[in-house]
């Protein structure tokens, strides 16, 4: 099955030369479609110092559908919805705007990117980019606290 | 959910929209802009500023507003998609019969064009003549399901249907092989090979398929409808031809970027390469010129509009090609199918009824063979462009008319209603060969003149009145020996190019019988060639 031979062929370069602050490992070794993805707040962040687990989930049509990226972790965040499932899907992750040829690194890096900087106008959770905009502060004092109780090394 | 806009400028620099006028002093202080190809990009593509010129030519351009418009309408096809993401099933006969592209197989089987007819029989009477029209003269089609890739899947499954058609398995190796030289292109543009490589295997593997099948003698071209019912090898190559015509267009942005509202890499990444986009014209021709180019196929368009006219509307992508190594495809708004030529029309010229609408000015020059090469040839260039009606006269062929039109140069003064003969192309071209093999004994007095100095003596019959005949100028002039006369330019005949054939039935023909100037047709036979 041609998707198995580009997940592992993407899996061997991701371990062997991972993006800035991301680890990836298969949540079950005997299953290419489910990984387990640790990811560092990036600096300057509100999410600085602390460490979330994201669970990047392929299609078994991968890659003309794209993965799915949720959030193990609680995260405050507009582009994250705020429950059990902490999912994200926008820009590239959207199936009508993914492209077969964008690898997954690629993926967690927009995540990691989208960290740094939130995409309000294009927010799950309409609340919390409307604070993101208007209250900045109080925002980022949301996020940083949230950090630290959930996303705390360990 | 509430998300809406895409957010491809998060990550690369943000590209402002790029400046018409910049573009256009590029393509005055270029006017070598000629593409590396053996034809140039049509009328198809003229941009923006200039479109409302390409309405004068044959096809009838969609503006702008109407191409958003479609490609609105083709978008709209998706959500179909999303509830039918199952695989087609296997029982593609029972579905086939049905028109419907947003339901269906992927690719049907072939059908009846009356199908087609049918669904518009109570639309657009334009709609409904023209389906009517098109059913005759292309009585089978195949329908592609709308979700998105139905214009890539229609070229991708045209190209092997046709590739397979040539019934030619060294043919066949050879696509093989230049598809693996492609890969260069998409290491070019920085794509890594493991994360192409199943895409490129999938169209190996249908190429495979098709060498066997040829080799084993199958009776149809069924094996190539289950491969491209299979969802991901279908996806696959699709993707394939989708990076292929990225890659291309990035390495000769100077080719497509005037044509674009928007920088190449972004048109790439949001038109050209997602799942589910449906192509436009640009992509098209890109695709063509990319992918398609090197497999010598023809590619078509017949455009079903509002526009006026009986029939739908054709458009070469490609020069002309030998019969049977067309693509043709049926364009109507939002949705791409392909067509099929009744059979017994292939060694035929274009059909009466598929004449493009000619402004008549072209009339005079060309029949229709040359009259599409000179379109093709035609170098894309402003001042040219700014001139109306001239795009496609192959008399302005700039020193170097196609390669199936051997037509002297012959002075453009577009108010002289002499041109030379399109004899010459007809006698030359083997597509039209049996139009000489018509033609009676007498045709000997239209030898192809070699040339015609753009000097040459001021014809003297009056442009407007035909007869009497004896205004014809005499045999010994050194003028063009075919003249055409100017009652070919009526435009209830317009419709019955190439014009020699009602010239040389005419008593108006000096080697007609009833002509009062009759002329025995061995009348002075070193004379006529003597020039």
């Amino acid at each position: 099955m041609g998707s198995q031979k580009r997940i592992a062929k993407e899996l061997s370069e991701l371990t062997a030369s991972p993006p800035d602050g991301i680890t990836v490992t298969l949540l079950d070794e005997a299953n290419l479609y489910e990984w387990k993805v640790l990811m560092e707040g990036p600096e300057g962040s509100p999410y600085q110092g602390g460490i979330f687990q994201i669970r990047l989930v392929l299609p078994t049509e991968y890659p003309f559908k794209p993965p799915t990226v949720s959030f193990a972790t609680k995260i405050y965040h507009p582009n994250v919805t705020n429950d059990d499932k902490g999912s994200m899907c926008l820009g590239m992750l959207r199936p009508d705007e993914w492209k077969p040829s964008s690898k997954i690194g690629a993926v967690l890096e927009f995540a990691r990117q989208l960290l740094a900087e939130p995409m309000p106008d294009d927010a799950i959770e309409g609340r919390i980019a409307e604070q993101y905009k208007n209250d900045n502060k109080r925002y980022d004092e949301i996020a940083r606290e949230w950090t630290r109780k959930h996303a705390n090394k360990t | 959910m509430s998300l809406s806009k895409p957010p491809w400028n998060h990550f690369g620099p943000h590209h402002p929209f790029p400046d018409k006028q910049r573009f256009h002093s590029f393509y005055r202080d270029a006017p070598s802009f000629l593409p590396p190809l053996g034809f140039s990009i049509s009328a198809a593509l003229v941009p923006p500023v200039t479109s409302n010129m390409s309405n004068s030519a044959n096809m009838n351009a969609l503006s702008q507003d109407e191409m958003e418009r479609f490609q609105k309408l083709s978008n709209e096809f998706e959500p179909d998609v999303q509830v039918c993401d199952s695989p087609p099933s296997p029982s593609l006969a029972s579905q086939a019969r049905k028109a419907d592209p947003a339901k269906g197989p992927l690719v049907s089987t072939k059908q009846s064009s009356h199908n087609i007819a049918m669904e518009y029989a109570n639309a657009d009477p334009a709609f409904a003549r023209k389906t009517n029209a098109l059913a005759v003269t292309h009585p089978t089609v195949r329908i592609m399901k709308g979700d998105g890739n139905c214009g890539w899947r229609a070229v991708a499954f045209g190209y092997f249907e046709t590739l397979f058609s040539r019934l030619d398995p060294i043919r066949v190796r050879h696509e093989m092989a230049r598809f693996k030289s492609l890969n260069t292109m998409l290491s070019q543009v920085g794509l890594q090979e493991h994360l192409y490589e199943i895409f490129t295997d999938a169209t190996d593997e249908i190429l495979t398929q098709t060498h066997q099948a040829i080799q084993n003698g199958e009776p149809d071209e069924e094996f190539l409808v289950s491969a491209f019912n299979d969802e991901y090898s279908a996806n696959a190559v699709i993707t394939h031809f989708r990076l292929l015509t990225s890659a291309w267009m990035k390495l000769n942005p100077q080719r497509y970027q005037a044509y674009l509202t928007l920088p190449l890499d972004q048109y790439c990444a949001t038109r050209i390469e997602p799942v589910r986009t449906e192509i436009d014209e640009i992509g098209l021709q890109a695709l063509v010129d990319g992918v398609l180019e090197g497999a010598e196929f023809g590619v078509e368009i017949l455009y079903l509009d509002r526009s006026e006219g009986e029939n739908v509307t054709p458009h070469q992508l490609t020069p002309i090609r030998p019969p049977g190594a067309t693509i043709r495809l049926l364009y109507r708004p939002g949705h791409y199918d392909l067509l099929y030529r009744a059979e017994s029309t292939y060694q035929s010229p274009p059909p009466v009824n598929m004449t493009p609408m000619v402004n008549l000015q072209y009339d005079m020059t060309s029949n229709l063979a040359a009259w599409d090469q000179g379109a093709l040839n035609f170098d894309v260039n402003s001042q040219l462009m700014s001139i109306p009606n001239l795009m496609a006269d192959p008399g302005f062929g700039m020193g170097a008319p196609g390669p199936m039109s051997p037509m002297p140069s012959v002075s453009p003064t577009p108010t002289s209603p002499f041109r030379l003969s399109p004899s010459q192309e007809m006698y030359s071209s083997p597509m039209q060969s049996h139009v000489s093999s018509h033609a009676p004994s007498h045709a000997q007095s239209h030898a192809p003149v070699p040339s015609i100095p753009v000097s040459s003596p001021t014809p003297t019959i009056p442009s407007a009145a035909p007869p009497p005949m004896t205004s014809l100028p005499s045999r010994s002039s050194d003028g063009p020996q075919i003249r055409l006369n100017p009652l070919v330019m009526k435009p209830n005949l317009s419709y019955s190019l190439p014009v020699t054939t009602p010239f040389k039935n005419s008593p108006y023909n000096q080697a007609h019988f009833q002509n009062s100037d009759f002329q025995p047709i061995h009348y002075e036979p070193n004379d006529s060639r003597r020039s």
